[in-house]
């Protein structure tokens, strides 16, 4: 309501407003127009205004006025609900304070008696604390205790600091050594690396030097070649002088030859000679061992014949005697004895054969027999397989009823059962399974019977067999038998052969295992040799092989050499047969001699320097022996002995005046130089002058020149 | 190097042959360098088998080899090879003074199945080191060749074998009067190869 007054007196004041500012644009407009009038109405109007404006204001008061009544009377009524509210919230918190004053107070209940609990705590607390604090003394004086330990500790701990203080320094003077030491190790390690550069510097040098050691090598390797080249060349010149003087000697040897082949061939014709005697010898030594066998032959027949001769003597006497005709008798009898002989022999014969034949039938029947004791064998085996096949048969048959029985006493017993209960898929069931329970066991049966059957026919076989080998052992003991009783000897004779033959085919046997061991170890050393079969293994090789090259370049070689050789040969020939022709031959002769220019003129200068050395050697000896022979005679006229050197420091002395030609004085000179006489028959009848001159003056000169005095004195002649 | 496959799946008849054809060539040529039929500057120095070997360098020789050893390789596949061996023939005289001579046993019915056999090749190697230093170490108890001697290669095959170009009939040279020794043996379990060496006895004065 206020508002709306408020707001009708802002429009009204709006409106006036607006009017009073109207007006004034009309006044403006209009003032030259309207004087007077319109300042009246305007003067009215404004006073209108005023009044309206008075009573607008009055009004405005007014309501103000009631406004402010009834803003004061809300306002009171306000002040009053506030009053109130404040009023119920002092009560309220009136209450409020008096609830907390209860609980302040039971607090302040429970806090006193929490105090006074407190309090005892406290006591109590306090008697522990001086518990506490006597445990407190007595760990204060652990403590003081520890602490002592503890600055014993600290002592230590500070000597020990002090220590690692030392260590810290000695490790930090190590470590400064260290580096140090690395700092040298890496110089070194420069070092290191500037040596090996300058070592492998080093090594290739010497790799460069080792190639030229070997190019040095392989240039040594070719002066040496070529030094052997050189060598061979010399060899080849040696080789042609000695085929020079070779060549000298062939005429000489040519005529040895021929002499020796004459000799060769006498020879042979000689020795075939012996042998030929000696064969002959060898006929007639024969021819006489014959000669004295048939001597000795014959001087036995001749004894026998003397015999014989006196036998028919004394026949023809008893003949004589008799009166008989011996002869025609002996030699009726004697045919008769022949007709005889034949006759027994023919009988003989067919006994023989017949025995023969007999034996013949003998072993016939007993092979026979062995038929017939073999079939008989037979045929009991098969009489007993078939009593046990009977016996089989009956056992089965035995054994089917029992289960034809037994089922059907089954049977029985399950029909008698069916007929209260039903039981019938049971009972086909055990019928199927004892049915197939049946069909096994006859199928095992069958099986058990038929290795019976088996091991009844096996055996029987064998029976079979035991008795033939028995019979055969029957029938050998017995011919054994009946031959011991007629050919005793012959089985032994036989026994024996077999024996004998047996042993030889053992010695056989070894002898060919042996042989079969050489045999293999010959194969196996064949093998390592590298023989092989032709029939089964071929050997191949490259035509092209190194062995046929070099083959081909030796041949080359030896070729080559021949035809040096032959001209060689050639040219010493040439030479041989004048080295002056040579020359002048030249021209016509083959090329090839060319060559031997040099060396013809080489030859002729060495031949002239052996004949000058030669010549020169000759006249040196003349020279020589002359001198000697000069100088021998000089000394034989001057000191009148004649000295000649028998052997080796043994001179004999001759004199000039002496008596026989074999006076002679022996002078051997010693080791040290010193000429002792030896004796001789001449030098003893010297005694005296060898005792005065020798022994005592101790002068050969002396005694020489003593013993030609006195030959003088003695000569006889001038 | 060799061939991977022979060293994982076991030896075929292929890698046999291999083997055996790689130890007939450095065999061979050890014994050429032993026995100084050429001259040891033509050889050098290599490694296989887990041991250092001599390989000649001279190109005929090698090219000889090669022509062999392939053929044998050949050879060795088809199993028809018997024998390998090596003849070492004085020229002056013409008489064979050593013979090296290598059995081949061929276990045919590899041919039929191609399954490879086990058995490794470390194995193989070391067999075959173990026969090549026994050829080296023969060499101190056979005599000296002293004279100029050269070496042939021959293969003792089968004898419906077609005899290829380059290659003819020749005779065992065989040696008179010889002393025999067995060597080592090694086997790649398809192919068995046996060694021995045959030597011509000295004359003792």
């Amino acid at each position: 309501m206020d508002l709306e007054d408020d707001t009708t007196i802002l429009t009204t004041l709006k409106s006036f407003n607006s009017f009073i500012s109207r007006p004034e644009h009309p006044q403006r407009l209009s003032e030259h127009s309207a004087g007077s009038g319109i300042l009246q109405s305007q003067y009215k109007r404004s006073m209108e205004l005023l009044e309206a404006a008075e009573r607008v204001h009055s009004k405005n008061r007014y309501l103000q006025l009631d406004q402010e009544k009834k803003q004061m009377e809300l306002s009171h009524k306000r002040a009053r609900f506030e009053l109130e509210k404040a009023a119920s919230d002092s009560a309220r918190d009136l209450e409020h304070e008096v609830d907390r004053n209860q609980e302040l107070l039971t607090q302040i209940k429970k806090l006193e008696e929490r105090a006074e609990e407190a309090n005892k705590k406290i006591t109590e607390q306090k008697e522990a604390n001086d518990a506490l604090q006597k445990n407190l003394e007595g760990l204060n004086k652990t403590l003081e205790e520890r602490d002592d330990k503890l600055g014993t500790a600290n002592q230590t701990i500070s000597s020990l600091k002090d220590e690692i203080r030392e260590l810290r320094q000695k490790i930090q003077n190590q470590d400064s050594k260290i580096s140090a030491q690395t700092l040298e190790n890496q110089e070194l390690q420069e070092k290191l690396d500037l040596q090996q550069r300058k070592y492998q510097e080093v090594s290739q040098l010497c790799q460069s030097l080792q190639a030229a050691q070997s190019s040095c090598s392989d240039h040594i390797i070719k002066i040496k070649e070529l030094e052997r080249r050189l060598v061979f060349q010399e060899q080849d010149f040696a080789i042609v002088k000695t085929v020079k003087s070779e060549v000298a000697r062939v005429p000489d040897l040519e005529k040895e030859l021929k002499r020796l082949r004459d000799d060769n061939a006498y020879l042979r014709e000689s020795r075939e000679n012996c042998s030929l005697l000696k064969e002959e010898v060898e006929g007639l030594r024969k021819k006489l061992e014959r000669m004295e066998k048939t001597k000795e032959e014959l001087i036995n027949i001749e004894l026998e014949k003397e015999r014989l001769t006196e036998k028919l003597h004394a026949w023809e006497n008893l003949g004589q005697s008799t009166g008989l005709n011996i002869r025609s008798d002996t030699i009726s009898k004697c045919v008769r004895l022949n007709h005889k002989e034949k006759y027994l022999n023919r009988h003989l014969y067919n006994l023989s054969n017949i025995v023969r034949s007999v034996e013949r039938s003998q072993s016939e029947l007993r092979a026979e027999l062995t038929q017939q004791h073999s079939k008989t064998l037979e045929e009991q085996k098969k009489r007993e397989a078939q009593d046990a096949l009977v016996r089989r048969l009956q056992k089965r048959v035995l054994l089917l009823t029992k289960e034809r029985d037994g089922m059907r006493a089954i049977l029985e017993s399950y029909d008698s059962e069916l007929a209260p209960t039903e039981y019938s898929p049971q009972l086909s069931k055990r019928l199927r399974e004892a049915e197939d329970i049946l069909q096994k066991t006859q199928s095992h049966n069958a099986e058990m019977e038929a290795q019976l059957t088996k091991a009844q026919e096996e055996t029987g076989t064998l029976k079979l067999q035991l008795q033939t080998a028995e019979l055969e052992l029957e029938s050998l003991k017995k011919q054994q038998a009946s031959a011991t009783d007629s050919n005793s000897l012959l089985t032994k004779e036989e026994v024996t052969i077999l024996r004998q033959k047996i042993e030889d085919l053992e010695r056989e046997r070894q002898r060919l295992e042996e042989q079969n061991n050489i045999l293999e170890m010959r194969l196996e050393r064949h093998n390592l040799q590298g023989d092989y079969d032709p029939v089964k293994t071929r050997v191949l090789h490259l035509k092209v092989n190194p062995t046929a090259i070099a083959k081909q370049e030796r041949q080359q070689e030896v070729e080559a050499l021949r035809q040096e050789v032959t001209r060689l040969r050639d040219l010493v020939r040439s030479l041989q047969s004048g080295g002056a022709v040579g020359h002048s031959q030249d021209d016509t002769h083959n090329p090839s001699f060319s060559l031997s220019l040099a060396p013809s003129k080489e030859v002729l200068d060495l031949r002239k320097q052996m004949e000058s050395s030669e010549l020169r050697n000759q006249r040196l000896k003349e020279v020589f022996q002359r001198k000697i022979q000069e100088f021998r005679t000089v000394c034989y006229v001057l000191t009148g002995y004649q000295i000649d050197i028998t052997t080796e420091n043994q001179y004999r002395l001759t004199s000039v005046y002496a008596e026989h030609m074999d006076d002679s004085l022996l002078f051997k000179k010693g080791s040290n130089g010193s000429m002792q006489l030896m004796e001789t028959e001449f030098s003893k009848t010297l005694g005296e002058m060898v005792a005065l001159h020798l022994h005592h003056q101790k002068s050969i000169p002396a005694f020489l020149s003593a013993v030609t005095l006195d030959l003088f004195s003695r000569q006889t002649t001038v | 190097v060799k061939k991977m496959t022979s060293t994982l799946k076991g030896i075929t008849l292929k890698g046999s042959a291999e083997l055996v054809a790689e130890f007939f060539s450095f065999g061979i040529n050890s014994i050429l360098y032993q026995r100084g039929i050429y001259p040891p500057e033509t050889f050098t120095r290599v490694t296989h088998y887990d041991m250092s070997l001599q390989l000649t360098t001279d190109p005929k020789l090698k090219n000889y080899l090669t022509n062999v050893v392939s053929q044998l390789k050949e050879w060795l596949f088809e199993c028809t090879v018997q024998k390998l061996v090596l003849v070492i023939t004085c020229l002056e005289t013409n008489e064979v003074l050593e013979r090296w001579q290598f059995d081949i046993e061929c276990d045919k019915s590899a041919k039929e199945s191609s399954a490879p056999r086990e058995k490794s090749i470390k194995t193989i190697q070391d067999e075959i080191r173990s026969v090549i230093r026994q050829i080296t170490a023969t060499v101190t108890f056979l005599p000296l060749l002293e004279t100029p001697c050269a070496f042939d290669l021959l293969v003792y095959t089968d004898k419906d074998l077609v005899v290829p170009d380059k290659w003819e009939e020749s005779g065992p040279q065989t040696i008179d009067q010889s002393e025999e020794v067995r060597l080592r043996s090694f086997t790649t379990s398809i192919h068995k190869v046996n060694s021995m060496v045959a030597y011509k006895k000295t004359e003792s004065v």
